[in-house]
């Protein structure tokens, strides 16, 4: 379901554009040195951080990692789509993948609200600190994933990929694939883990 | 040189070359000045001189990106400039206020230049690197203002190729940036937190853009190496210290009272800022040795490999050294700060003005190439100044880690004046290293004057 | 290497990439600006404190000093002065300069009156105030 080898790259290569495949690697660099950092403080003082994980929604954090995988697999389905040409099906499958972003962004800014309603700021801890600098970067790549799936859209609304040329649209699905991984590993390193 | 517009840009360069050897100059008071307190005192006390020593890097680097941009700009959009008459108004108004800034720097007490100029009304003097009176920093914007226009307008009527676009966006920034050097906040904490809007995001954003855009541009030229492939590496290189070296400004912030946490992001994003300078030396290697012909201007291909060596050395290397926040807790404003700050400005921004003066130069004298015997000189002037910098650095380094062991780390921990009495040995090492530069710059300026054999011909 | 390896693609990274972390670190920066009342002790920023900063500024004492660690290394550290040496030897010292001893680094006199001074002492007291998360590590500096 999830496999990236599609008919039109027949030839052994990665899918999608390399430049974007070096931004993707320093993206993941970046969240992986945020990760250690956070493991490494959350050792330094484990108390604070189980403490703060109590006030988080986990509830709510689930269903953002549902949105994002059904986006991640409406978008697989789009790459599909428009490499067997059938444009109207890809068309709905990238809406559907935006559609999973805008739950995503709507349901995380609702949580952030609340946060900062009771009054938790960059400043309060370390917990705190690095939960919100951690998630609203990636609410931020979100975002970004959003604005390239609407690129895409567009371009092929305005007939970009035909014959299956179809590296633009593996290149922003390879990028949110890059921002659903980081979630799955982002969800349960601060709201799960004790 | 491929249209007559282009010449504007030797005077700029002849300024820049003039105005980078009173640089050095000053320099080598302050290095003595470091050995000999009282050396040159009450005549040039050292803030005067140190102050001059800036302003004039800055002002000379600047002479050196818009004689870039005038001599780039047409040749990419390929097209006259729009105005080479206001080039040249321009050159002249710049010249003059900047050796009436200097003049005025060394002749009257600060204080006194601060009331002449109207510091009362707009206070913005006296904040390091941002000490030019008021009328200075206005005619800063005006002349800016006035140059992107030219340049901007030659571009949107001509061809946009990718380095031109980037050239002119680093320029752009420069200016838009520089505006920040005016809003100085009773706050001292936001006085420092947007001074360091012009500086960081000058140093380390915006000027990395007029760095990539001129070596790229440069390359393209000697290499003949496919314009495709060297825009393609430019984007990848300046995305990248876009998106560390923004956030990088946290590096800045772990000790003016700005928020904690800034240790984290400043640290982490600062500690990957070497990367983009990285891929600069890999970038510069592999195209000159993909290169598709043997340019005759052998000493421009040095500048531009050592830009990517020393850039990467000075502002990659020695900026790590020091840019994780347990480290910097240490060695913050300590002399290993002035190791970083002179191989970082020498090795990215000194070099690549020289890279695009060795290019240009000749071909604004009309010829491809200077002669053997004036390209050997100029190598020669390379490796003189570049190893002395190297030294100048290290030594620097030496007295830095002294310095913070003496005075920060040990358990009786020294004054800061009598730590500096122990330091002596590295300042002499130091300056000796400054006078070895300045024989190499000699050495540049006289490759100018060489001329060819005539019996060499035969 | 992959065929696929567009100047498009490279040129948008630069794009977005660039406009994601400028908007990112102006988030950071109205952050920090809701954080720093309660560390930059901007309740001392008095009248006389603003008039200090204003010599310190006139004077170019950057040019020699460093403030909080920015500035010139040539002489000592001066965001924690007012701890180190109290108000009166700071009014005495700067009133003494130069020293005149042969070799020494020389601190050029001022000629500040005796408000200038207690508004620049205000203007350390103040500096001395601010939360620096503990730097510099000791009183040296």
């Amino acid at each position: 379901m999830t496999t990236l080898t599609l008919q039109a790259t027949p030839q052994k290569s990665i899918p999608g554009d390399l430049a974007m495949w070096f931004f993707i690697l320093a993206e993941l660099l970046v969240f992986g040195v945020l990760f250690i950092c956070y493991g490494i403080t959350r050792f330094a003082d484990p108390a604070l951080f189980n403490a703060g994980q109590t006030h988080l929604h986990a509830g709510q954090a689930a269903w953002n990692t549902l949105f994002l995988i059904t986006g991640s697999g409406t978008a697989v389905l789009a790459a599909h789509a428009i490499a067997r040409l059938q444009y109207r099906q890809g068309s709905i499958f990238l809406v559907a993948t935006f559609a999973s972003g805008v739950l995503f962004v709507v349901n995380k800014l609702m949580e952030f609200a609340s946060y900062l309603g009771q009054g938790y700021t960059l400043s309060t801890d370390n917990f705190w600190m690095f939960y919100l600098f951690l998630t609203f970067f990636h609410f931020l790549h979100v975002i970004l994933g959003m604005v390239i799936i609407a690129a895409v859209w567009i371009k092929l609304q305005q007939g970009h990929y035909r014959n299956g040329q179809t590296a633009g649209v593996e290149t922003a699905t390879s990028y949110w694939h890059m921002v659903d991984l980081v979630w799955i590993v982002l969800f349960p390193l601060v709201y799960l883990i004790r | 040189m491929k249209y007559q517009s282009q010449a504007v840009a030797k005077p700029y360069f002849i300024a820049a070359i003039g105005l980078f050897i009173g640089q050095i100059l000053f320099g080598l008071i302050m290095g003595l000045q470091y050995l000999w307190g009282d050396f040159l005192f009450p005549a040039i006390p050292f803030n005067v001189a140190r102050m001059v020593h800036t302003n004039l890097l800055i002002v000379w680097l600047l002479f050196g990106f818009m004689g870039a941009a005038y001599y780039m700009i047409p040749e990419e959009a390929e097209r006259e400039l729009y105005s080479p008459k206001l080039a040249k108004l321009m050159f002249w108004v710049f010249l003059v206020a900047g050796a009436l800034t200097v003049v005025s720097y060394l002749a009257v007490p600060y204080a006194t230049l601060a009331k002449w100029s109207g510091n009362g009304l707009v206070a913005t003097m006296g904040r390091e690197f941002l000490e030019q009176p008021l009328y200075t920093k206005v005619g800063i914007v005006v002349v800016a203002l006035v140059f992107l226009f030219n340049i901007s307008m030659t571009l949107l009527a001509g061809r946009k190729t990718s380095i031109s676009l980037v050239m002119i966006l680093g320029l752009w920034g420069l200016a838009v940036f520089f505006l920040f050097s005016f809003y100085n906040p009773n706050n001292l904490v936001k006085d420092k937190y947007y001074w360091w809007w012009v500086v960081h995001l000058w140093v380390e954003g915006v000027w990395e853009l007029i760095l990539g855009a001129m070596l790229a541009f440069v390359l393209v030229k000697i290499t003949g190496v496919d314009r495709e492939v060297i825009e393609k590496w430019l984007y990848v290189i300046i995305a990248m210290t876009l998106i560390t070296g923004i956030i990088g400004t946290g590096h800045h912030y772990f000790w003016i009272g700005t928020p904690a946490y800034w240790q984290w992001w400043g640290s982490i994003f600062s500690a990957l800022e070497p990367i983009p300078f990285f891929m600069m030396t890999v970038f510069a290697f592999n195209m000159v040795n993909r290169r598709r012909r043997e340019h005759p201007n052998k000493a421009a291909t040095l500048w531009a490999l050592g830009t990517g060596v020393m850039s990467f050395l000075g502002a990659g290397v020695w900026g790590f050294l020091h840019t994780l926040a347990p480290v910097n807790y240490y060695t913050h404003g300590s002399q290993i700060t002035a190791a970083h700050g002179h191989m970082a400005f020498y090795g990215a921004y000194v070099m690549v003005v020289i890279t695009m003066i060795s290019y240009a130069m000749p071909l604004l004298r009309g010829r491809e190439a200077n002669s053997n015997r004036a390209q050997v000189l100029e190598m020669w002037s390379f490796w003189l100044m570049t190893i002395a910098m190297v030294f100048i650095t290290l030594f620097l380094t030496a007295a830095g880690i002294l310095q913070v062991w003496l005075q920060r780390i040990s358990a009786t921990p020294m004054s800061f004046m009598d730590t500096q009495d122990q330091l002596r040995l590295f300042y002499w090492l130091r300056e000796f290293s400054g006078v070895i530069f300045a024989v190499g710059l000699v050495l540049y300026v006289i490759s100018f004057f060489i001329k060819e054999r005539k019996t060499a011909n035969a | 290497m992959s065929g696929s390896f567009t100047k498009a693609t490279a040129r948008n990274i630069f794009y977005g990439g660039a406009a994601f972390f400028f908007l990112l670190f102006l988030a950071l920066t109205f952050d920090s600006q809701q954080a720093l009342p309660k560390r930059d002790n901007s309740q001392n920023l008095t009248p006389q404190v603003i008039r200090g900063k204003y010599l310190w500024e006139t004077n170019d004492c950057i040019g020699c000093h460093t403030l909080l660690g920015e500035g010139a290394y040539f002489a000592p550290e001066l965001g924690n002065v007012y701890k180190r040496r109290g108000p009166d030897f700071i009014k005495a010292w700067i009133k003494a300069q130069p020293t005149g001893t042969p070799g020494r680094r020389q601190m050029p006199n001022f000629h500040f009156n005796d408000q200038e001074l207690d508004d620049l002492v205000q203007f350390f007291k103040y500096t001395n105030g601010i939360n620096t998360n503990n730097w510099p590590p000791n009183i040296q500096g």
